[in-house]
């Protein structure tokens, strides 16, 4: 589908890797990315920092696999462990952890329809994120869940699929944008109104692919669970009309119809609509819209996941590699374009070529990036910038709402207080007495602008220092509050109980002495230990996974 | 200007510096990663403290219901024209107030601007740059905060009141960030703090060592971001009395007009006289692709009468001169009415007012066609009308501030300053 040429340099470049940059033709990924990483500070007279303490790299750990910072028990077990390997082991834990599969969902699903999605249900996805959950769990390779995304079969409360279309409906040109940006890190918008000023794109070029999906409609199939449920239906005929530069366009002039064409490809060969078969001017609510003759959509999805397409692979490599290194090879991660280079481009070569050889296994990527030397550097020391050029070291990432609210949970001990009180946590996670989620999601939803750089300002202090988060701070038994009220050992060793609990490490000397000083000033400490507990939790420390 | 005595000025003017020393020491070129420096830079681009109050009309107004009305043309829609204070000059009927200040109002006839969409409207408009994939480019309302705004002060000094656009403070950093009031134009849920005093700093205390020891390790920006927003939150509560209006407000009713629209523009009022360099006042609903004419005589006596009265209020307490007041949406509406009695979005020419600070009044610069399809003299771009806001407020439209290592001029290169209105 992508012709010998395409084929022809994927080999040459592979073979000149090889060859080129590694010693061994078996030597596992994370050597790969070590090595890559290791030239290229090299190459610029950057040096790293060190190695990430074993606490640092805990949380972070946690925070990127699973979503929320490790409990006490966990935090201790890790840290006293002496086992040389316990990295790798807890890595391997954490992959096989039933809440992998739904953080990653979190952070796919806030890719595929950020906060604020345009209505019509998908304010409500739990299917789409409950599904998606489910394929990070089983380990799904990437192309086969994306290319269900993409076919949309079934209904929006059974399978969750097709939920992603749902949010353009009526917006052809603004799928075609979205499934551009998100699944092959191309921006396709200048093109919209004018042939891309300086990309290779034209507008013929964004009508072609705008073709695809431009005979896709949202269907109402009534209530499934009590919830409102879509299906996508495609319509036999209809295309897209191209009036020629926005500029030029004159009101009442009609437009030549644009043939699906593939993106940097031939045109889509598709059968002629034999006679007789004539679309309904909608489709009927309440059921299922009847497949069409072609599916111009199938071809599509098809085409979009083929391990052969040259955007695709790389695209998702260049994704998760930014999602756990801060700031991708090319970054923005969804703007792979000619004007905005890789830094490493022999790394992101690697590992496009090394994901399709290993049928796009996403746990087996995460695995390799995580276990890599500069996944692991320390947050200390090095440049101001929150994501360092070169990886130096690491990243500074703020928490997303989700991970905030789950670890306040962990590091108040607030679920083992409502056990100890014969009280059942709420089913669903995100459901915390006392906290109300909407006002979590207001302060610490989009933490991040457009690009991903940090914006929090003051309104998110607000709360913090005047806001719920301190009734998450339970003095009733069970809680850490009261463990640490209620504890017989010296302040300093329940000191050390609230820094492994709240940042997964032990305090240094300084803190401890400051913070027994803190705790011990009066006969009644019940405040200073509330004060203790809401600073370690408001800290810069806490806000971010460094 | 204003004369508030904080409750712990001398400790959080201490904490403040103490957080800026670790700055000092991570000082890079990057980003807003140099403040000592860019502020030593913004001392001499500013030459005195000047406010700024936009007032943003979200959607698009009408040129054709406001100041370039074309009366008798197949464009010229259904409202007829009145006299002003300006001979010469007239304006809608919808407007009878300000047709009364039209000697105050430099009015801009030819707008011609390059995003006729609302996002990328709402953020040329707000930001003087097309958006860019790989720059951050801050609103006008930053770089008035930085240029004009008081360094060290408890109030922001960039608010929004019920506005649009969401470019924030862009490289400029969180510093600038924009501080959202409620809709009414009270403080936010959350922003009191409940605490004794005595247990506040003793809160306080004990985070400030645990932030100190995390920053001796750690230089990056990110961290440092969530130091000074700590204490910017944290000195708000000094200033909670400046956000109780309610008093006010009674006196000044009948002078705004009795209209939600009124108060925010009274609060904007307020926060200027508090010593707020810049504050944003939004008023939504002119995106009148049908029923064009009833959309805009529902909206334009509110603006009308607000806008008349915060001009006298200003004036009156002699703070008019250093206040420049802009008057402005997103886009223009077509000259062409469609089968909906509607107008469509419009950014061939169109217009937007100043008033105030800075600029002479009594103007009306450059002129539409007969039907108002083009400009026919004097167009004027968006790099154009930020660079004359600029210059107004006695910024230099050429100072450069760091996208890494890019330098950005306040207003996009090639602009041309308008000097035909500046005072």
């Amino acid at each position: 589908m992508f012709g010998t040429n395409t084929r022809a340099v994927v080999a040459v470049s592979l073979s000149f890797f090889f060859v080129g940059s590694c010693s061994t033709t078996f030597a596992e990924l994370r050597d790969i990315i070590d090595k890559q990483i290791e030239s290229g500070w090299q190459a610029n007279s950057v040096k790293p920092v060190e190695r990430s303490t074993d606490g640092e790299f805990l949380r972070r750990v946690y925070l990127d696999l699973v979503g929320r910072t490790p409990s006490y028990e966990q935090a201790v077990q890790f840290l006293d462990d002496k086992d040389p390997n316990k990295r790798t082991k807890l890595i391997d834990e954490l992959l096989a952890d039933i809440r992998f599969g739904q953080h990653q969902s979190d952070i796919w699903d806030m890719i595929y329809f950020g906060r604020n999605p345009p209505g019509y249900g998908t304010d409500k996805r739990k299917g789409f994120q409950d599904w998606l959950a489910g394929h990070f769990n089983k380990n799904t390779p990437y192309n086969q869940w994306t290319e269900d995304i993409l076919r949309a079969n079934g209904n929006t409360v059974e399978n969750g699929a097709p939920m992603f279309y749902v949010q353009y409906k009526g917006r052809p040109e603004d799928a075609t944008e979205a499934i551009t940006q998100k699944f092959l890190g191309i921006q396709l918008q200048c093109a919209r109104c004018h042939d891309h000023p300086f990309d290779d794109w034209t507008q013929k070029d964004f009508y072609g692919m705008a073709a695809f999906v431009a005979r896709l409609r949202v269907v109402d199939i009534g209530t499934k669970n009590k919830e409102k449920a879509y299906s996508i239906g495609e319509m036999n005929a209809g295309d897209v009309l191209f009036t020629g530069p926005a500029i030029e366009q004159v009101p009442g002039k009609k437009g030549e119809p644009v043939k699906p064409k593939y993106l940097g490809a031939e045109a889509l060969e598709e059968p002629a609509l034999p006679e007789g078969i004539e679309d309904p001017r909608n489709f009927p609510n309440g059921k299922e819209p009847p497949k069409p003759h072609f599916s111009r959509k199938d071809a599509f999805a098809a085409w979009v996941t083929d391990p052969e397409n040259p955007y695709f692979a790389k695209a998702v490599v260049n994704r998760v590699w930014g999602q756990f290194m801060g700031k991708g090879i090319v970054h923005p991660v969804d703007n792979l374009s000619p004007d905005n280079p890789a830094s490493h481009p022999e790394l992101l070569n690697a590992l496009t070529d090394e994901f399709v050889a290993h049928n796009f296994d996403m746990k087996w990527l995460m695995r390799e990036i995580v276990n890599s030397r500069a996944y692991q550097l320390s947050s200390a020391g090095g440049p101001a910038e929150a994501k360092p050029l070169w990886y130096e070291r690491a990243r500074y990432r703020p928490l997303s709402a989700e991970e905030l609210l789950e670890s306040w949970v962990v590091a108040t001990g607030y679920n083992e207080m409502l056990l100890a009180n014969g009280q059942k946590p709420e089913e669903s996670r995100l459901s915390v007495k006392g906290v109300t989620w909407d006002y979590v999601r207001r302060f610490f939803g989009r933490p991040n602008d457009g690009v991903g750089d940090f914006q929090g300002g003051l309104h998110e202090h607000l709360y913090l220092n005047n806001g719920q988060v301190h009734s998450l701070i339970s003095t009733r038994k069970g809680g850490l509050h009261f463990e640490l009220l209620n504890s017989e050992e010296p302040w300093e060793k329940r000191v050390e109980r609230l820094f492994v609990q709240v940042l997964s490490r032990r305090p240094t000397d300084t803190e401890t002495k400051r913070f027994t000083e803190h705790l011990s000033a009066e006969a009644d400490p019940r405040r200073q230990t509330s004060e203790a507990i809401w600073t370690l939790l408001t800290c810069s420390e806490f806000r971010f996974n460094n | 200007m204003w004369n508030i005595c904080p409750r712990h000025e001398h400790l959080s003017r201490r904490a403040l510096l103490k957080g800026s020393l670790f700055t000092a020491g991570g000082a890079s070129i990057s980003n807003w990663g140099s403040l000592f420096q860019s502020d030593l830079a913004a001392a001499e681009v500013s030459k005195k403290k000047k406010h700024c109050i936009l007032i943003w009309l979200n959607g698009g107004c009408s040129q054709f219901e406001t100041f370039d009305m074309k009366i008798g043309r197949p464009t010229g829609g259904l409202y007829r024209d009145i006299s002003t204070n300006l001979p010469g000059t007239r304006v809608c009927e919808l407007m009878p107030n300000i047709a009364q200040r039209m000697d105050k109002l430099t009015v801009i006839r030819s707008m011609r601007t390059s995003q006729i969409d609302h996002p990328g409207g709402i953020y040329l408009m707000h930001t003087g740059y097309p958006r860019a994939a790989n720059v951050r480019f801050p609103e006008m309302g930053a770089i008035i905060a930085k240029y004009c705004g008081e360094q060290d002060t408890d109030l922001p000094n960039f608010i929004k009141i019920s506005s649009q656009g969401n470019a924030g403070a862009g490289f400029l950093g969180p510093k600038y960030h924009p501080f959202n009031l409620d809709r009414d134009g009270r403080l936010p849920t959350f922003s009191t703090s409940n605490l004794d005093e005595k247990i506040e700093m003793r809160r306080h205390g004990l985070r400030d060592f645990v932030e100190s020891q995390f920053a001796e390790k750690h230089p990056a920006d990110p961290a440092r971001m969530h130091r000074e927003a700590y204490q910017r939150a944290r000195r708000l509560n000094n200033v909670q009395e400046k956000f109780k209006v309610d008093a006010e407000w009674e006196k000044s009713r009948e002078r705004y007009g009795d209209t939600k629209f009124g108060r925010r523009l009274m609060m904007a009022r307020c926060m200027v006289e508090a010593g707020v360099s810049f504050v944003e006042v939004g008023q939504s609903g002119y995106d009148t692709h049908a029923d064009n004419f009833t959309g805009h005589k529902a909206l334009l006596p509110t603006m009308d009468r607000a806008w008349s009265g915060l001009l006298d209020d200003l004036e009156e307490r002699g703070i008019l001169d250093d206040t420049l007041v802009v008057w402005m949406g997103e886009i223009g509406r077509t000259p062409r009415i469609n089968n909906r009695s509607g107008r469509d979005h419009y950014v061939r020419s169109w217009s937007t007012a100043l008033a105030g600070g800075g600029v002479k009044g009594g103007l009306v610069y450059g002129e539409s066609d007969k039907d108002g399809v083009d400009v026919k003299d004097n167009p004027v771009t968006e790099g154009d009308f930020f660079a004359t806001i600029y210059s107004a407020l006695g910024l230099d439209p050429e100072a450069e501030n760091f996208s890494g290592v890019r330098p950005i001029p306040l207003a996009p290169f090639g602009h041309n300053v308008v000097k035909d209105i500046l005072a």
